[in-house]
C-alpha cells in the first residue's frame, strides 16, 4: 500500500518586511532586502512560498570594539577605527547585501557620543555605502531613547531597521520610527509571550505590524541555544497558524552571543584537548546560525567573514531546492 | 529586667513591656489591634504608627518614606521600645472588627449581590429541599411511660425507644457517661417528660443533652465559613431553618500573616501554633457570641457548629500542625476530621455540643471548596460546569456528575483588596464602581454610598478596564506618560488618582499604581491560567463549559464585561456566569441543616481528583501568557474590548 | 496515539475504591496518561480496557538499541514533532565511517582519534558512539579492518556491506557486539534476510522512497526482524529534511508503523565545515544516526554540543549560572540582594535593580531554577544554603560592608541566616517592584537610630 505524503497546509504566514528603500521607494538604497513571507516550515518547500531567502548582516560598531577575540580581530581590526572603512570592507571584501551597525560609541561608558554626533555618523554612512542598514542602539535605555530618534531623523525614508525596543522602553523609539518610515526590532528575553506582547504594544502605537521584526533573544550552542531554538519553532508554528502578532520575521545576533561563548574565544593552548581555536570559532558561529536557521531565522547578524561564507554556501545549498 | 510603659493613644491604653519589645508585640499586649499583613517582617508596611514621645530602635525600612519619617512613622513590627514611649495609632493602621449591615448581609446570603434579581441561587435544603433529612442536631421532647413490673426497660432503652424514628432502627444510638450518671434522678424528677438533644455523629446518633421540660423550640446551630482573611458566621434556627443573623469580620490571625504559607511559617514558631488556633477560635467565640446576645439565644441551646474552610485553616482550628503542607509533596496530616466536642477545640456553644468539619481534598483545596461544590450542585450537574473561588487562593473546581476535578492557584490577597495601596474590604465606603469619561473625573460609587475610604477587588477591575478603555494603561499595565492629568509620578512608581483626599474620607489620595496593577494581574493570571490548565487536562475549553459559578469576596457587585476584559474571566456567553457570593459558607449552613448534605459533603470530597499544577510544566507557560489585558492569546478574547 | 487522562478514565470503573492507591479513579488515570503507573494495579479494569491501553502505549517510532555494554546506544522511541512538545527523547547517535581501503597506520590514527573526542558540558560526559567500516576492498580485508575495529573500540560498530560473505564473516567476528547492519534494500533483502536473522542484530533499510522503505520494512517486520533503522539514500539536504521530516510526522500523526522506525543520514562531503554543517540539521531534524568522515576535534565538540542543548529537557525551568551579578556602576559599598537561580525571579530583581539607578551586587544562588517561595519550600534556599553561596561566589571581597537584603517572603529566614553567614540581614520588599523605592530610600536614609 503506498504511504501518501503528510502536507501540512498552513492558514498563515510570515510577514513581509522590506529593508532599505531605493529609488523607486523614495530612498537612496541600491538593493533593498526582503525578508519573511515564509507560508511553511523551514525549508519544506513543498508545503508553501519561500519567497525570500534568510540574509546575513555583517555586524558592524562606531567605535572600535575593545574584547573581541583575536580570531575576529584576525581580519577586522584593521578598519576597527574607520566604521565606515569597516563598512567598505564587509561590503566589497566580504560581500555584505546589508549591514548592522551598533551604535555602541553612544553608551556613556563606552565614548557617550552625543545624539547629534551619532546622527552625523549615519548620514556620513549612508552617503559612503549603498546597502541597506540595520541600526541598534548602545543598550541604556535612557541614551537610546535619545539618539534612535535623532538616527530615524538623519536615515529618513531610507526604510532602516531600528533596534531594540523591549517591554520596558519602546514607546519613544515606536513613535520615532514609525514617523520617519522605518521598522523596528522588538526584543524579548527569550519569552515567547513577551515577544507576543511586545508586538501588539507596538502595533497599539500605531506601527503597523509589517514593520517589526522580532529578536528572540539567542544563546549561542552550548549556552541556551535550545530555548532561542524552541521558541522560534513554536513562534513560527503560531504565525503560521494564523496569528498575525507572532508573524514577525526573525533577527538573530548571532556573532554577539557565538563570540562571547568560551569555545570560540579561548586557546588550544588553554583548552588543548579542544584542538586548534581557529576552526573552532568559525563552526561555533556557522553552526549557530545554521540551527537557527532550521527554526526560522530570517536575518543573522554575523561578525566573522568565514562563517558567513559558511553560512551563505548553506542558504545556498537549501534554497537550490525552492523550485515552484 | 527594664520595663517601660508604653500608650496608646487614642485607645489611651497603655503596658508595660522588657525593654527591646517591638511595638507591634506591646500593641498585642495592650489589646490594641494593628493591621499587620506580613506577619512582623517589615515587609507589608501596614504597621505605621507615629512616635508622639520616647525613645526607639529601628530598622531601616524601604517602606518608610524621607518625609514620613521626618513627622516620626516608624513600622511597629519592626521598631522597639527603648523608654516609656507615647504612641499614635493612625486610623489606616488599625485592624478593624465589623459586621455587616443586614441589607449586606441579605444580599450576600443570596449571593446575588447587588444584582440579586437577575440570578437565582439554589440554597439547598432551603429553598428547594433537594436535601431531605433532619439537621445535624434535633431536640426530641418525650414523656416517657413510666416503668411498671410489666415494663422494665431500663431508664436509657427506655429514652433510646423514645426517641428512634421509624426507620432509624439500624441506627445505633450513644451516650456520654456524665448522662447516664444523671439520667436516673432526672428522669425521675422531671416527671419523665424530657427533651433530648441529639446529634449526627458518623452514622449514629448521640445524645448530647437531656433537659427537663420541653424546650424543643429551642434548637440552634451555627454555621461558619473560615476564610484566610475573612471569617463569617451564621446564627440558624435549626427547627424552622431560618437564618437568625449573619457576622463577617476579619480572621484575627491576619496580624500573622495574610497568607496561608505566612501563618504557616508563623505556625513553626515558638507558640505560633497555638497563637494562631486561638486567634481563630476567638474570632468565631466573638461572632458565636455576638450573635447569641443579638438574638437572645442561649448558647446551651447551640449544640452544632459546621465550619468549611481550607485545610490550613481547618488545621489550625484544631490545632494540628499544618508544616507538612508547605513541603513536597504538599500532604496534609488530615482531610477529613472526625465529629468532635465542640468544646475540644475551645468552641463555645453547650459543652456537650459537636463540632463538623467539612472534609476536604488535600493541602490546597479544602472544606470550603467541598462546601462550595455542594452549594453549587456542580456534582449533580449533567453537562460541565465550572466554579471559580477567588480568595486569597484561587480554587476552580471542573466537573459534572461523572467526575470532579479541582486545583488551587496562589492568587495573593488583591482582589480582596489587600497587598494594593488603596485596597480594602468589600465593606461601607470601599469604591466597587467606578466609569471613566476623558472629559470629566472619574464617576465611582462606594458600598453604603459614603465618601470613598479605599478600593475592593470589583473597584479594581472596574478602574483597570476604564483605565484600558481610556488608553491610560498599555495592555502589560503599563500606564501611559502624560495619558491623564491624574496621571503623576508617586512614590512608588506612577499612579493614577481615582479620588483626591478632598472628596475622600481617607489621609491621602486613593491612587491606582502600576505596581497595584501588576498584583492584580498577577491575582487575576494565576486564577485564568488554572481554569484554563484544568480544563485543558479535562480535554476541553471555556466554550465547552455550561455554567460558569463565580464566587468570592471581592465585591458586592462585579461587572462581568469588565472582568473579561482584565482575563479574569473567560470570553464567553455572559449568561453562563453565575455569582454564588460566599459559596463556602451557604455549604457549611446546608451541611448544618441536612444530615444527608454531611453525608454528600464527604461523598463529594471523595470524588473530586485534586490537580497539582506546580507540577504542570504547561502552567507556568500558560501564567505567563495571561500576564497581560486580557491576554496574550488575543484570540481568545475577541468579544472583550 | 496516546490517551489523555480523561480518555482513560472512561475505561476504569469509575468506583473510586482506592485499591490502586490513589485517591479517585480520575487521579490513577491521569498517572496511566503519564505513563507513571500501571495499569494492572486496578483490580477491576476490563481486558477490553487493558488492551486500548496497551495498544495506546505502544511507542510511535521504535526504540532500536546497537551495540553493548557501556557505549550501547538507544535511538528512536520518539514522541513528538517539536522538542517544545515535550522533549526528544533519546540524542541522535553520532559515527565515523573509516574506509577499508584505508591503510592500517591510518586506521589506527583515526581510532585514537575518535577515543580523544570526549568533552565534559555542563557536568554531562559527552562522546561519539558509532564507527561504520565500509567495504570497499574485498571480503578478507574488510574482515580484517573489522577485526581491527572492533579489538580497538568499545563504541557501537556498523558494517557497511552488501557482500553476504562479506557481512556472514563480518557478523561472525562481531558476535556479541549487536553491530548494525547497513543496509537492507528491496534488491538485496532476499539474500541477505538469512544471515542478519540468524545474527539478530538491528539492519538499516534503505530506499529513495517512502513507499519503498514501507514495502521493505514490512517484509522484514514479517520475517521478525523490528530493529531497523531507516535509509532514503544520498540526497540534497532539502529533500533529506524532507523525507526525516516525512517519516517522524507519518509515524507519529498517521500511525504508519512501517516507517516507526528511526532514520540515519550518511554524509558524504568534502568541506569539513561543509560535512559539519549537514551534520547539525539532521541532529536537529529527526536523525536517528548520522555518520560523517571527518574527525577534527571542533567538529565532535560543536556537533555533540549542539546534540546535548536539543536533546535537553525543555520543560526543566531556565536557569542561569548561580553567581554573583554586578548591575550598574558597583563599589564596594553597593549594597548587595541575593535571589534564586531561577531565571525569571533573577530577571525580574535586575531589572528593578536597573530601574532604581542604585549600583548593586545580586547574588543568584543555586536553587536548581526555582522561584524563591517554592525553592525555600523545598528547602533549597536555607540559611545555610545561602551563607554557603555568599562564600563561594567571593561576595565578602567585592564589598567592604556586611550587609544582604534577602527577599521580603523569606524574612522568617533571616534570624538563622545571620547567625550562619555572620552578616548583618534586611528584609526586602516582597514584591521585586518595591525594590526601586526600598533601595532608593536605604541609600538616603542609613540612619538606624532614633533619639
Amino acid at each position: 500500500m503506498a504511504i501518501g505524503m503528510l502536507q501540512e497546509k498552513w492558514p498563515g504566514k510570515v510577514n513581509e518586511t522590506v529593508i532599505g528603500a531605493d529609488k523607486s521607494r523614495g530612498g537612496t538604497r541600491s538593493n533593498v532586502v526582503k525578508t519573511g513571507g515564509e507560508a511553511s516550515l523551514p525549508f519544506l518547500f513543498h508545503e508553501g512560498v519561500f519567497p525570500h531567502k534568510p540574509v546575513i548582516a555583517f555586524e558592524i560598531w562606531d567605535t572600535a570594539p575593545a574584547d573581541w577575540p583575536d580570531e575576529l580581530n584576525k581580519s577586522l581590526s584593521g578598519v576597527y577605527n574607520d566604521p565606515l572603512a569597516w563598512a567598505d570592507k564587509c561590503i566589497n571584501e566580504y560581500k555584505a547585501e546589508l549591514l548592522c551597525v551598533k551604535l555602541q560609541g553612544a553608551h556613556p561608558d563606552f565614548g557617550n557620543r552625543s545624539a547629534d554626533a551619532e546622527a552625523k555618523f549615519i548620514s556620513r554612512l549612508l552617503k559612503k555605502v549603498s546597502v541597506p542598514l540595520v541600526i541598534t542602539g548602545c543598550g541604556d535605555d535612557a541614551k537610546d531613547n535619545q539618539v534612535i530618534p535623532a538616527c530615524c531623523e538623519a536615515a529618513k525614508g531610507e526604510r532602516c531597521l531600528f533596534g531594540d525596543a523591549v517591554q520596558d522602553n519602546y514607546k519613544t523609539l515606536a513613535a520615532a520610527v514609525s514617523a520617519d518610515g522605518h521598522s523596528i526590532i522588538a526584543e524579548s528575553p527569550i519569552d515567547i509571550n513577551i515577544a507576543k506582547q511586545l508586538n501588539i504594544l507596538i502595533s497599539d502605537m500605531g506601527l503597523p505590524v509589517e514593520r517589526i521584526v522580532m529578536n528572540p533573544t539567542i544563546g549561542a550552542m552550548g549556552y541556551g541555544l535550545e530555548y532561542a531554538y524552541s521558541i522560534m519553532e513554536r513562534a513560527r508554528l503560531a504565525a503560521l497558524s494564523g496569528d498575525k502578532m507572532m508573524a514577525s520575521p526573525f533577527i538573530c545576533f548571532v556573532g554577539q552571543e557565538t563570540w562571547k561563548a568560551k569555545e570560540a574565544r579561548v586557546s588550544a593552548v588553554e583548552f588543548p584537548s579542544w584542538g586548534p581555536e581557529t576552526e573552532r570559532g568559525i563552526i561555533w558561529e556557522a553552526m549557530t546560525a545554521a540551527a537557527l536557521l532550521q527554526a526560522g531565522a530570517d536575518i543573522l547578524v554575523m561578525r566573522h567573514p568565514k562563517a558567513v561564507e559558511k553560512v551563505r554556501g548553506y542558504i545556498d545549498e537549501l534554497m537550490r531546492g525552492n523550485t515552484p | 529586667m527594664v520595663e517601660f510603659k508604653v500608650t496608646f493613644f487614642p485607645d489611651n491604653k497603655s503596658v508595660e513591656v522588657p525593654d527591646d519589645t517591638t511595638i507591634l508585640s506591646a500593641a498585642l499586649s495592650a489589646g490594641v489591634s494593628l493591621n499587620s499583613a506580613c506577619g512582623g517582617d517589615g515587609v507589608c508596611g501596614r504597621c505605621r504608627i507615629i512616635l508622639k514621645k520616647g525613645r526607639v530602635v529601628t530598622q531601616p525600612n524601604g517602606r518608610i518614606s524621607a518625609e514620613e519619617r521626618s513627622r516620626g512613622v516608624y513600622l511597629a513590627c519592626s521598631t522597639s521600645i527603648h523608654s516609656d514611649v507615647e504612641i499614635e495609632v493612625p486610623a489606616e493602621s488599625r485592624l478593624e472588627l465589623e459586621s455587616l449591615s443586614p441589607q449586606d448581609v441579605e444580599l450576600r446570603l443570596k449571593g446575588k449581590y447587588a444584582q440579586a434579581e437577575e440570578v437565582d441561587i439554589p440554597v439547598p435544603g432551603l429553598v428547594d429541599g433537594i436535601f431531605s433529612g433532619v439537621p445535624l442536631v434535633e431536640k426530641i421532647s418525650v414523656a416517657l411511660p413510666q416503668p411498671t413490673h410489666q415494663d422494665r426497660v431500663s431508664d436509657l432503652e427506655r429514652l433510646y425507644r423514645a426517641v428512634s424514628r421509624p426507620g432509624q432502627a439500624s441506627v445505633p444510638l450513644l451516650t456520654g457517661l456524665s448522662n447516664i450518671r444523671r439520667l436516673g434522678e432526672l428522669l425521675r424528677a422531671a416527671d419523665w417528660r424530657v427533651t433530648v438533644t441529639v446529634n449526627w455523629r458518623e452514622g449514629s446518633r448521640e445524645i448530647v443533652a437531656i433537659e427537663p421540660g420541653n424546650t424543643e423550640n429551642k434548637n440552634f446551630g451555627f454555621a461558619f465559613d473560615i476564610g484566610t482573611t475573612t471569617i463569617s458566621g451564621q446564627l440558624v434556627d435549626l427547627n424552622n431553618k431560618k437564618i437568625l443573623g449573619t457576622k463577617a469580620v476579619y480572621n484575627r490571625q491576619a496580624s500573622f500573616g495574610s497568607d496561608v504559607i505566612t501563618r504557616i511559617i508563623y505556625a513553626q514558631q515558638a507558640e505560633g501554633l497555638e497563637k494562631l488556633h486561638h486567634a481563630v477560635i476567638d474570632t468565631m467565640n466573638q461572632i458565636i457570641h455576638d450573635l447569641a446576645v443579638e438574638h437572645g439565644v442561649d448558647l446551651n441551646d447551640a449544640s452544632g457548629v459546621t465550619c468549611a474552610g481550607n485545610t490550613v485553616m481547618i488545621h489550625l482550628l484544631l490545632r494540628i500542625d499544618p508544616a507538612y503542607i508547605r513541603r513536597e509533596p504538599y500532604v496534609p496530616t488530615a482531610n477529613t476530621v472526625p465529629v468532635i466536642r465542640a468544646s475540644e477545640s475551645g468552641i463555645k456553644i453547650n459543652p456537650r455540643g459537636l463540632l463538623y468539619c467539612v472534609p476536604g481534598v488535600a493541602g490546597y483545596v479544602g472544606g470550603d471548596v467541598t462546601a462550595g461544590v455542594l452549594s453549587c450542585g456542580l456534582d449533580r450537574e449533567k453537562d460541565v460546569c465550572v466554579l471559580v473561588d477567588i480568595g486569597t487562593n484561587g480554587e476552580i473546581v471542573a466537573g459534572n456528575r461523572d467526575f470532579l476535578i479541582a486545583a488551587s492557584a496562589s492568587a495573593g490577597p488583591a482582589f480582596e483588596g489587600s497587598g494594593v495601596t488603596c485596597g480594602m474590604r468589600s465593606s461601607k465606603g470601599a469604591i466597587q464602581k467606578v466609569r471613566l469619561n476623558r472629559e470629566s473625573p472619574p464617576v465611582y460609587e462606594t458600598i453604603g454610598g459614603c465618601k470613598p475610604r479605599g478600593i475592593c477587588g470589583s473597584g479594581y477591575i472596574d478602574s483597570i478596564a476604564a483605565m484600558l478603555k481610556a488608553g491610560i494603561l498599555d495592555k502589560a499595565g503599563r500606564i501611559k506618560d502624560g495619558a491623564d492629568e491624574r496621571v503623576r509620578e508617586g512614590q512608588y512608581g506612577r499612579e493614577y488618582v481615582l479620588s483626591y483626599r478632598e472628596e475622600a474620607d481617607a489621609d491621602s489620595d486613593i491612587v491606582i499604581t502600576e505596581s497595584d496593577i501588576e498584583n492584580i494581574k498577577r491575582a487575576k493570571a494565576a486564577i485564568h491560567a488554572a481554569a484554563h490548565i484544568l480544563l485543558k487536562h479535562c480535554d476541553m475549553d471555556f466554550k465547552d463549559v455550561k455554567k460558569f459559578f463565580i464566587a468570592g469576596g471581592f465585591g458586592t457587585c462585579l461587572d462581568t464585561d469588565n472582568a473579561v476584559i482584565l482575563g479574569l474571566l473567560p470570553d464567553i456567553d455572559r449568561e453562563k456566569f453565575i455569582f454564588v457570593g460566599n459559596s463556602s459558607l451557604s455549604g457549611s449552613r446546608s451541611v448544618l441543616l441536612s444530615e444527608e448534605a454531611f453525608r454528600k459533603s464527604g461523598e463529594i470530597a471523595g470524588k473530586i481528583t485534586y490537580f497539582e499544577l506546580s507540577v504542570e510544566p504547561a502552567y507556568m507557560d500558560e501564567y505567563m501568557a495571561a500576564l497581560f489585558f486580557p491576554h496574550t492569546d488575543l484570540n481568545r478574547f475577541r468579544g472583550a474590548l | 496515539m496516546a490517551l489523555s487522562g480523561l480518555d482513560i478514565y472512561k475505561l476504569l470503573p469509575k468506583t473510586n475504591c482506592r485499591e490502586c492507591g490513589f485517591p479517585t479513579c480520575l487521579a490513577f488515570a491521569m498517572q496511566l496518561a503519564k505513563k507513571a503507573a500501571a495499569v494492572d494495579k486496578c483490580p477491576y479494569v476490563t481486558e477490553e480496557a487493558k488492551a486500548a491501553l496497551e495498544s495506546a502505549g505502544r511507542p510511535p517510532v521504535r526504540l532500536v538499541s546497537i551495540g553493548s555494554g557501556e557505549r550501547k546506544l538507544d535511538i528512536g522511541n520518539e514522541t513528538v514533532m517539536f522538542r517544545h512538545e515535550e522533549k526528544f527523547r533519546n540524542p541522535c547517535g553520532i559515527g565515523f565511517i573509516i574506509d577499508d581501503g584505508m591503510a592500517d597506520p591510518e586506521i589506527k590514527k583515526t581510532l585514537r582519534r575518535i577515543h580523544e573526542l570526549t568533552f565534559e558540558r555542563v557536568g554531562q560526559k559527552l562522546s561519539v558512539d558509532l564507527i561504520a567500516i565500509r567495504q570497499n576492498s574485498d571480503k578478507k580485508r574488510f574482515c580484517d579492518v573489522v577485526k581491527m575495529v572492533s579489538g580497538n573500540t568499545a563504541c557501537g560498530l556498523v558494517l557497511m556491506t552488501g557482500d553476504k560473505e562479506a557481512l556472514q564473516d563480518a557478523l561472525e567476528l562481531t558476535k556479541g557486539r549487536k553491530p548494525l547492519v547497513y543496509r537492507l534494500t528491496a534488491e538485496n533483502v532476499s539474500s541477505l534476510v538469512e544471515t542478519v536473522k540468524r545474527y539478530r542484530v538491528p539492519v538499516v533499510a534503505a530506499s529513495v522512497t517512502l513507499d519503498g522503505l514501507s514495502v521493505l520494512t514490512a517484509e522484514l517486520d514479517k520475517q521478525g526482524i523490528t530493529e531497523i533503522v531507516l535509509d532514503t539514500g544520498m540526497k540534497p539536504l532539502v529533500e533529506k529534511i524532507w523525507d526525516m521530516t516525512q517519516i517522524r510526522r507519518l509515524a507519529l500523526k498517521k500511525s504508519a508503523r512501517s516507517l516507526g522506525y528511526p532514520a540515519l543520514a550518511v554524509i558524504d562531503k568534502t568541506d569539513r565545515f561543509e560535512e559539519c554543517m549537514e551534520a547539525a540539521t539532521y541532529i536537529l531534524k529527526y536523525g536517528g544516526i548520522v555518520l560523517l568522515k571527518g574527525t577534527e576535534i571542533w567538529q565532535a565538540l560543536s556537533l555533540l554540543t549542539l546534540r546535548q542543548n536539543i536533546y535537553s529537557d525543555p520543560q526543566k525551568p531556565l536557569q542561569i549560572e548561580p553567581k554573583i551579578y554586578p548591575v550598574g556602576a558597583v563599589t564596594d559599598s553597593s549594597p548587595a540582594l541575593v535571589t534564586t537561580n531561577f531565571s525569571l525571579s533573577y530577571y525580574t530583581v535586575l531589572s528593578e535593580v536597573e530601574a532604581s539607578k542604585v549600583p548593586a551586587y545580586i547574588l543568584s544562588v543555586d536553587t536548581e531554577g526555582m522561584s524563591v517561595l517554592t525553592a525555600w519550600a523545598a528547602e533549597k534556599f536555607t540559611p545555610a544554603q545561602i551563607s554557603a553561596s555568599m562564600k563561594k561566589s567571593g561576595l565578602e571581597n567585592m564589598v567592604a560592608h556586611r550587609n544582604l537584603i534577602i527577599p521580603g517572603y523569606v524574612a522568617v529566614i533571616s534570624g538563622e541566616l545571620e547567625d550562619a553567614s555572620g552578616w548583618k540581614i534586611t528584609v526586602g520588599p516582597k514584591e521585586a517592584s518595591g525594590i526601586p523605592s526600598f533601595l532608593k530610600n536605604l541609600y538616603n536614609k542609613p540612619e538606624f537610630v532614633n533619639s
